[in-house]
């Protein structure tokens, strides 16, 4: 029973980590202006 | 040995993983992490200006080691370091259990939404207070104990290294577990931690309380730094998965989809439920306390009232406002969840209680000793392959067995006179038999096959949910080398023998360095220039400016701002260098108002301009030998620690044998 848990959530975590490293690899719109002096952005 | 080895280089292996291209050659420059080749101790470096003492000791410190080591390998140490230091710390704290259990701690605390966000941010000083932080509750829960060990105070280090806010979080969590503890001692443990908390603090708070008045802290900074959800499920989920970090470029990439989002909080719950549920952990009342308390914190600016009431505090007092950011008082929930995440591996693997591991040192016992009920010999074959009673795993006693301390003739009490050391006592077979641990060499492998499966999973699970903090955050923390205007600029300053300030501009802290890959950072020239640097410490988030703290960048920021001519006024206020670096098209503004001053340098990344006959000028509101006492004894403090106090501190007493809480 143990092993059946460890193997399905084994299943989930990589099918959330494939979605994670799609997302990662996926462009994303970089700002044609960047602001010079900000710290960061909320 | 072993024990204690392989979590240090299981750290470093997940540390190399993270960092990746940070640890090119070269410096990583990223948001509020600045190395640089050469730093100076300067009146900054020990909070004598005047404004808050964010980077005391920490600065001095790396100035310190720069000394004798290359700044940029400074830097991939002490990153290194906080790896390894969380690593082998989580692991320590458990250091009863079983390898599997242990395993699955230590990477969930070295690995996890909080560690990525604040590394993404540079808050390295910060990190280690938070790799140190399990190593300090380790040492909270031994201090009970009359006679403290030799080395019981370097637990508390990384803390004191760290600064403020890495202390702060320490103290919230340690002065917990101490007050908690229900061990013997729990007076003479919270006396102890609270003194250290304290003389270990000195070096940044005598500073702070001693600084002149008048330096407010912004409440603009309450909505502008509180947490914020950087999932879809919502600010509360964010933090309950340990993230939730007010700036969103320092997300890690892919974390914040859905289904990620919603493993992360399922993750989290099930932690924090087996905590709740499982007696026995190292420090669980105090870590509760604690971690609710710093998720309360976290959580107080997510509305407008918690807003409107943090904003108050800091308006009765501005020390108050170390509680802006508040995110980072998450760190007791992530060491309650690797708790729990070690008591869900314990669970899945069938691994044996802490009791039952007979042979290891309790979580805050001296190294090596172990405590008299503790010296059994060689595990018994039930103990090391068996999977526990249902009783056992919930942590609830098992049937036969008495809740709270293992009765005398249990299985880690003290053996009887007539039993052989080494050899199983009669209670340990009839629990092997009454687990059916008596098994054949065939399904024993197939229960270890199985343990091994259980146990990849779990330790690969951090992993798995975040990659995005793999190779540097995915190339965000890569290297660079500084300009060599930089070099040039620094020597020409440090060449000059006329007393006089440095002036630091435009008049902005943080810079997007185009040789930095336009990645946002603070500007390294007040650590890299041998003087006394005057720059504009308020920070730009968004629209939002939270105000400026050093008393001469406010004096300054008029003048600045208005237009005029500044090399008379400069020369009054005692500056003999304006230097402009960032971006050169910036400089215009400036550099035409400098017609009094006389240009030293210019290059491509960086301009330097001479003011003649600066007046003198004095500064700082802590008097100097206030700060070098506070140094003194807080260095005294640790000496004693680490060479007199076994002869010192009391005799010896009996150690108590740890009871569940």
């Amino acid at each position: 029973m143990r092993l059946l848990i460890a193997i399905v959530a084994g299943v989930v975590l990589a099918v959330g980590a494939s979605v994670g490293v799609v997302n990662l690899a996926a462009p994303s719109p970089v700002p044609v202006n960047k602001p010079l002096y900000n710290y960061g952005t909320r | 040995m072993v024990r204690r080895v392989w979590p240090v280089g299981l750290g470093v292996l997940l540390g190399v993983l993270a960092l990746g291209p940070a640890l090119a050659p070269g410096f990583v420059l990223a948001y509020d992490m600045v190395f640089v080749p050469e730093p100076a101790l300067s009146a900054t470096s020990f909070g004598l200006t005047g404004t808050l003492p964010r980077a005391v000791p920490s600065d001095a410190l790396v100035t310190a080691l720069t000394a004798v080591l290359p700044g940029d390998l400074v830097q991939k140490l002490v990153l290194l370091g906080i790896f390894a230091l969380a690593c082998s710390g989580a692991a320590a704290l458990l250091e009863r259990e079983a390898a599997p259990v242990r395993l699955a701690a230590a990477v969930f605390y070295t690995w996890n939404p909080f560690v990525a966000e604040r590394l993404l941010i540079g808050q390295w000083a910060l990190l280690l207070g938070y790799a140190g932080l399990p190593w300090a509750v380790r040492a909270a829960l031994a201090a009970r104990e009359r006679r403290l060990r030799r080395a019981w105070v370097a637990a508390f280090l990384p803390a004191a290294a760290g600064g403020f806010m890495a202390m702060i979080l320490t103290a919230l969590t340690v002065l917990s577990v101490a007050a908690l503890s229900a061990q013997p001692g729990r007076v003479r443990a919270l006396r102890r931690t609270a003194v250290a908390c304290v003389v270990l603090s000195l070096p940044w708070l005598v500073p702070s309380l001693l600084r002149g008045p008048g330096v407010p802290g912004d409440g603009a900074g309450v909505a502008a730094f509180a947490a914020r959800a950087d999932s879809p499920l919502g600010p509360y989920s964010s933090l309950m998965s340990l993230s939730g970090i007010w700036n969103a470029e320092v997300v890690p990439g892919g974390y914040d989809a859905p289904l990620p989002a919603v493993l992360h909080l399922l993750v989290a719950v099930a932690a924090v439920a087996a905590f709740a549920l499982t007696r026995g952990l190292p420090g669980r009342r105090g870590l509760a306390v604690a971690a609710c308390a710093g998720f309360a914190v976290a959580a107080l600016g997510i509305t407008e009232p918690g807003r409107a009431a943090l904003r108050g505090l800091i308006g009765l007092w501005p020390g108050f406002a170390v509680l802006r950011d508040a995110q980072q008082y998450v760190a007791p929930l992530v060491l309650l969840q690797a708790l729990g995440v070690a008591a869900l591996a314990r669970a899945l693997t069938g691994a044996p209680s802490p009791g039952e591991v007979a042979g290891a040192p309790s979580p805050g016992e001296v190294a090596g000793a172990p405590s008299p009920g503790e010296v059994a010999g060689p595990r018994s074959p039930g103990e090391v392959t068996g999977a526990p009673s249902p009783g056992e795993i919930t942590g609830a006693p098992s049937s036969g067995e008495v809740a709270g301390p293992r009765s005398p003739g249990g299985i880690t009490g003290p053996r009887s006179s007539g039993e052989v050391a080494g050899a199983p006592s009669p209670r340990e077979i009839a629990g092997a038999a009454r687990r059916g641990f008596a098994a054949r060499p065939a399904s024993r492998g197939r229960a270890a096959a199985e343990r091994a499966v259980i146990t990849a999973v779990v330790a690969a699970a951090p992993l798995l949910l975040l990659p995005g903090l793999a190779f540097g955050g995915w190339g965000r923390l890569g290297t660079v080398e500084y300009p060599r205007d930089f070099e040039r600029v620094r020597a020409l300053v440090a060449a000059d023998t006329v007393p006089g300030d440095v002036l630091l501009l435009p008049w902005e802290s943080y810079r997007a360095y185009d040789w930095n890959g336009r990645r946002p950072s603070l500007d390294p020239l007040p650590r890299y220039l041998p003087r006394r640097v005057v720059w504009n410490d308020a920070v730009r988030v968004g629209g939002v400016v939270v105000g400026a703290e050093d008393p001469r960048a406010r004096a300054l920021d008029g003048l600045l701002r208005s237009g005029a001519e500044l090399a008379g006024p400069l020369r009054a206020a005692g500056f003999r260098f304006v230097v402009l670096d960032g971006d050169a098209s910036e400089w215009n503004a400036f550099q035409s108002r400098l017609a009094g001053a006389r240009q030293g340098y210019a290059g491509p990344h960086a301009a330097l301009y001479v003011i003649d006959n600066p007046a003198e000028q004095h500064e700082g509101t802590v008097p100097v030998p206030v700060a070098w006492l506070t140094w003194f004894v807080a260095v005294s403090y640790i000496c004693f620690h680490l060479i007199a106090s076994r002869s010192n501190v009391g005799a010896h007493e009996p150690r108590a044998e740890p009871r569940s809480q």
